[in-house]
């Protein structure tokens, strides 16, 4: 880099991070509490030049979208053979994210043909973090549905990917869903392929 | 010895093409390198005709013109590397080899946050570590 980057700028923070070795170096584990520090201060560096929530969500998401991106790109790599299958159909559970994350988890939603559901008890991103109730409805784990999202574009699989919370009774915190919305050009290639 | 390495995006857009040999007019290498995405196109659609498997990345000498080979290898991303080379006799597991540890760099590569997805690849790093696995590539292994 030419100049010393600003401190609070996000570069300064990526570099800050890049310190950040991991714990075993064979196997390539980072702390849960180096990612969650991390997870925190990109939060708040949104947080500070946004408006509303609607746009702090959209920036997570954008920020998300990336990493599913490259995480399909290194999933592709590790994973020797090549599936045909993933390219073309519709068929989830076989794609090789889906498979790498969330095992068995992917269910079709009940409304529409054309969405599907991935619930989990809680995300990992939203363990150390609460909300405050003057943001509403306001879900880190956009970050993750963009996640989902990059992962699904990358491959071909345009969608629109949200992250709701669910509440269950019996628990205090409640579920996280991720509702994937398949857009119309997936429906009609599907149904041109079944 | 190498002449030529390429990367080509999704839309056969390139991403990356570096060649190796001196003196050597460098659009002959993006002709090439061009023509040999049509053969990849057809050995994907046809499988069974040319005899790829459907779940291999290899996918072998793609055509031997009288002064080069062009080897191919796609991922499952669509991206796809391509590798000219001058030698006569290249064993099949040296340019499994060279694919294997060229898509380790690729993905290295693109993990870069400040890598735009489908621009040009214009890391140094990759530049560098590209080089080093050309340099060894044909080295008798023990």
């Amino acid at each position: 880099m030419a100049d010393a980057p600003k401190k609070g700028t996000l570069r300064a923070a990526y570099r800050r991070a890049a310190d950040i070795k991991p714990r075993d170096a064979r196997t390539w584990q980072v702390s849960l509490n180096a990612f969650a520090f991390l997870f925190s201060e990109m939060v708040q560096y949104n947080q500070t030049r946004v408006d509303n929530i609607a746009e702090l969500e959209h920036r997570l998401e954008h920020a998300g979208y990336g990493v599913g991106l490259r995480m399909l790109e290194l999933l592709c790599h590790r994973e020797k053979k090549r599936s045909k299958a993933s390219w073309n159909s519709l068929i989830c559970p076989q794609h090789p994210m889906e498979i790498a994350l969330w095992k068995d988890s992917l269910e079709k939603g009940t409304e529409n043909e054309d969405e599907y559901m991935i619930s989990e008890k809680e995300l990992l991103v939203n363990r150390f973090i609460s909300v405050p109730k003057d943001m509403g409805a306001f879900n880190c784990g956009a970050y993750v549905a963009g996640i989902v999202k990059g992962v699904l574009d990358g491959s071909g699989f345009p969608a629109r990917v949200t992250a709701h919370f669910v509440p269950v009774e019996g628990q205090p915190r409640p579920r996280t869903t991720i509702l994937i919305k398949f857009s119309e050009e997936v429906l009609q290639r599907e149904a041109r392929l079944s | 010895m190498i002449a030529c390495v390429a990367v080509v995006g999704q839309q056969n857009n390139p991403l990356f093409i570096e060649s190796f040999t001196e003196g050597e007019d460098e659009l002959k290498f993006h002709y090439i390198v061009h023509c040999s995405l049509d053969v990849i196109q057809e050995k994907v659609s046809n499988p069974k005709k040319t005899g790829s498997a459907m779940n291999e990345t290899f996918l072998g000498l793609l055509y031997p013109t009288e002064d080069y080979k062009v080897y191919g290898y796609l991922t499952n991303t669509r991206v796809k590397f391509l590798l000219v080379t001058t030698d006569q006799d290249v064993r099949d597991i040296d340019v499994r080899n060279f694919f294997r540890r060229f898509h380790a760099a690729y993905v290295d590569a693109v993990s870069n946050p400040f890598h735009v997805p489908g621009k040009r690849i214009i890391s140094k790093a990759f530049t560098e570590r590209v080089g080093a696995i050309v340099k060894s590539f044909g080295a008798p292994t023990t």
